[in-house]
């Protein structure tokens, strides 16, 4: 194949217990694809992520990214890897300001993590580069205001920025949209369209406009399982779809 | 031969002391996350209260359950005006019980003094007791084992066997589930934590017997109590059950065999368990 | 440079010995080393969210290890306190793995752990002296100058102290300081960012047991004894409190609160014979009602919101 392969998966399954809440899952993602994962409720979606992020152990399968075996490899190897993950409930850091936040996400994947005698303020390039992911999400203005401060919505934004600081070369985003008024999902839709395409970018979405809007490709899971993959258009057409939606209470 | 069996039984004594105290602990943790550390304060103001109601009446009995009653009132004013304020704040929670334990500790000094003081058990417990094999052992030891099972037992059938005991084990699961199915679980943490204090007052009475009650005996209990919880894992019954047995067999054998050494022998193995389990050995996450 | 805050206390503290006697110079000199152990509970509990229960068993192990080299091998002060140091350090490198453990399992197993060194100092009466301790440690000898006199000591433990503190503030506020930070509100996302959490927690505990084994070596030079009393948990919990008493998160904070709390030891024992039940009560009142400490009491009134400020 020419282009590679950002992430494969094969026949994963992941097991609560009793409960398969994936079960069996593949999937092939080719560099640079937007790839929506569609699915009521409990289909497995975050569970899905969990393994792909390393969060989470699977108990059968196999994922590789970019051709490397990373099943067993801990989330944060895997980021260093180039795997960034935004959370379906907003996950930044309260307590501290909204440089603070970006500075982590900078100096996350930099060995300068490890300074212990140098003050952060020598390192203005990464400042800079903080400051200037902060100008994109407009929030630069706000840099030393402590998170908890900020409303819902910008810090739905300071999420997703903090994945994107990384430069990340897979992108796995949860829900972005979740709990945004109308106008802030239209603007969210907008940042990830506009997000490099040399960035596979994979979301998990309830809200249809979105999935079906910014995908390439669209993969529907359902009980853990896939039941149907294709393009936007085949998708938003299937019956069984439909039926998995609708019949799901 | 002898001294080998002899051993084992201070061990389970030791352990069925130390399940009364635990059980309560592990289950107050595991429905209602609570860590509260003045549990060790409650045994010695419960060894404490329950000595002078011996004394006033002549009934261990009397004595057994006024110490547990007591506690139980005790507990009850800490939970609703102290405790119940730190909810989530593990931090705050921790140091809120110790400052409790600290002022508990200080008024049974000054209502019964620094010198150490010894329950005297029941007439028909005192003096030895002839087992099989010829062995001959304190009968008070011996039928504390006994009442350990029994109470062991007691709450095992109502943990595994009643409704009562299903909401416990499902709240110990999913707090919030089972408060989403209607459930009063506020009112099921009262009951499970009025129980650990009843417990643990009981237990104060029952330890005075052979350890005797003294300034410091709150933590010294409790630091053994926190072994069991940490090995069985927190939220566990079962889990309580079995390493209290652990901790008391290897208390009195570490005595004995290594005494410069026993206090090595119980905490080093069980910090060694947490390093390849680190809930313990049946607990959930923290 | 040298801002007003800073002169306003480094003044006072170097003219101390001249201003006060010699009873006050001992406990502002306690202050200061329990200061230290205080911060060194801080590093864990302000700035990466975890609480041990135990920290004194770095203190004491410390404090052992200097009093028996002085004592018996007789060996001076540079062995006798780096030494100290060391032994601190490498309890801490061994103790360090229960940060494997999170929540309430850590603090419980911290707790436990310092009970194991208090019960070996207890128990292990042929090398500890057991309940007599080691006594009779004499002062510190350093190139030819003897720190005989408590006042001159005090200059000693000052400089020891303000050295370990301008070095923390470095590492506060260094990038592994952020990290550590980062750690308190978000371990999740810090994994995903690519931070190995385990291993930032790790070097913070063992900077942390090294920090509280130099306060220790200074407390066996001062006190001139050491004994169980050194490692038990009140000891642990007091210096927990201290940081949170003073304001987690701060450089001061802990030695306000190491003097608050040595202020009411002394004073309140000096006239009733229920200090502990005090002692509980400051516990109490400092959970409910000022849970970020004195100088959290002081920011919320003055409400400035500095960029890069640490948080409350």
């Amino acid at each position: 194949m020419s282009a590679s392969v950002a992430l494969e998966v094969a026949d994963l399954r992941k097991a609560f217990g009793g409960i398969l809440a994936v079960d069996g899952v593949s999937m092939r993602i080719p560099a640079g694809q937007r790839r929506a994962i569609i699915g009521p409720n409990g289909a497995g979606k975050t569970t899905l992520f969990a393994c792909l992020t390393g969060a989470l152990r699977p108990t059968a399968g196999r994922i590789a990214l970019f051709g490397r075996d990373v099943t067993r490899v801990a989330e944060h190897r895997r980021a260093a890897m180039g795997v960034g993950r935004t959370y379906q409930i907003t996950n930044v850091f309260p307590g501290l300001t909204v440089l603070e936040n970006v500075l982590l996400a900078v100096h996350g994947t930099s060995p300068r993590k490890w300074v212990m005698h140098r003050p952060l303020d020598r390192y203005s390039a990464a400042r800079d580069q903080a400051l200037a992911a902060l100008a994109r999400i407009g929030l630069d203005g706000r840099s030393g205001v402590p998170v908890r401060l900020l409303s819902y919505g910008e810090r739905r934004q300071l999420e997703l920025a903090l994945a994107l600081v990384g430069e990340p070369r897979v992108l796995l985003l949860d829900e972005p949209a979740a709990g945004l008024a109308p106008a802030e999902r239209v603007r969210v839709g907008e940042t990830i369209a506009a997000i490099d395409r040399r960035v596979t970018v994979v979301l998990i979405e309830h809200d249809m406009t979105i999935a079906l809007g910014l995908a390439d490709h669209v993969t529907v899971l359902h009980r853990g399982r896939v039941i149907l993959e294709g393009p936007p258009a085949l998708v938003r057409d299937d019956t069984q779809v439909r039926e998995v939606y609708l019949g799901h209470v | 031969m002898t001294p080998w069996i002899l051993q084992a039984l201070n061990g389970i004594s030791m352990g069925a002391l130390l399940f009364l105290l635990a059980a309560g602990f592990t289950l107050t943790f595991g429905l209602g996350r609570v860590v509260n550390l003045a549990h060790g304060a409650f045994y010695l103001l419960g060894g404490y209260l329950g000595l002078t109601v011996l004394r006033g009446t002549g009934s261990f009995w009397l004595a057994l359950v006024a110490a547990g009653a007591g506690i139980v009132a005790v507990s009850w004013a800490c939970d609703r005006f102290l405790i119940r304020r730190t909810r989530e704040n593990v931090l705050g929670q921790v140091l809120l019980t110790v400052g409790i334990a600290y002022v508990l500790a200080d008024v049974c000094l000054a209502f019964w003094g620094g010198s150490p003081l010894r329950v005297p058990p029941p007439e028909f417990a005192r003096g030895p007791i002839d087992l099989p094999g010829g062995i001959v052992y304190p009968r008070y030891r011996f039928l504390l084992i006994l009442f350990g099972a029994l109470v062991a037992g007691v709450l095992w059938l109502l943990y595994s066997r009643t409704q009562l005991g299903a909401l416990v084990r499902a709240g110990v699961d999913d707090r919030e589930m089972v408060d989403a199915l209607g459930i009063n679980v506020d009112r099921l943490f009262a009951l499970v934590f009025g129980l650990a204090a009843f417990l643990a007052g009981l237990s104060g009475v029952a330890g005075g017997a052979f350890l005797t009650l003294y300034p410091g005996a709150d933590w010294d209990i409790l630091a053994y109590a926190l072994v069991v919880v940490i090995v069985g894992g927190l939220g566990s019954l079962g889990g309580a059950m079995i390493g209290s047995l652990i901790v008391g067999l290897v208390d009195a054998y570490g005595r004995w065999l290594l005494p410069e050494f026993s206090y090595f022998m119980v905490f080093g193995p069980m910090a060694l368990l947490l390093l390849v389990r680190p809930t313990g050995l049946f607990g959930r996450e923290a | 440079m040298v801002s007003l805050a800073t002169l306003a206390i480094a003044i006072p503290a170097l003219a101390a010995p001249w201003l006060l006697g010699t009873f006050w110079i001992s406990l502002v000199t306690q202050m200061l080393i329990l200061g230290l152990l205080a911060l060194s509970v801080d590093l864990l509990t302000g700035h990466t969210g975890i609480l041990p229960m135990g920290h004194a068993g770095f203190f004491a192990v410390a404090a052992y290890t200097t009093a028996i080299l002085e004592v018996r091998h007789v060996q001076g002060f540079w062995v006798s306190a780096g030494g100290g140091v060391l032994v601190a350090v490498l309890l801490a490198v061994v103790f360090g793995l229960s940060v494997r453990t999170s929540g309430v399992y850590f603090i419980l197993l911290t707790l436990a752990l310092g009970h194991i060194v208090w019960g070996v100092a207890m128990r292990w009466t042929t090398f500890t002296g057991g309940e007599n301790g080691v006594s009779n440690v004499p002062p510190p000898a350093v190139a030819a100058v003897r720190f005989a006199d408590l006042s001159v000591y005090y200059y000693l433990v000052l400089v020891v102290v303000a050295a370990c503190g301008l070095g923390y503030r470095r590492l506060v506020r260094s990038p592994f300081g952020l990290a550590l930070r980062g750690i308190r509100e978000s371990e999740s996302r810090m994994r995903g960012l690519g931070y190995n959490v385990f291993a930032h927690k790790y070097a913070a505990f063992v900077i942390s047991g090294g920090l509280a084994g130099v306060a220790g070596v200074l407390y066996a030079y001062w006190n001139r004894f050491v004994s169980p009393a050194a490692a038990t948990f009140h000891a642990s919990a007091e210096a927990v409190l201290m940081g949170i008493l003073g304001g987690t998160g701060t450089i001061l904070g802990p030695f306000i609160g190491a003097a608050i709390i040595l202020g009411i030891r002394n004073w309140v024992s000096g006239y009733v014979v229920w200090w502990t039940s005090v002692m509980g009560l400051v516990f109490i009142a400092t959970v409910l009602w000022a849970p970020h400490g004195l100088l959290g009491l002081v920011r919320e009134l003055r409400r400035p919101a500095a960029p890069g400020s640490p948080p409350p």
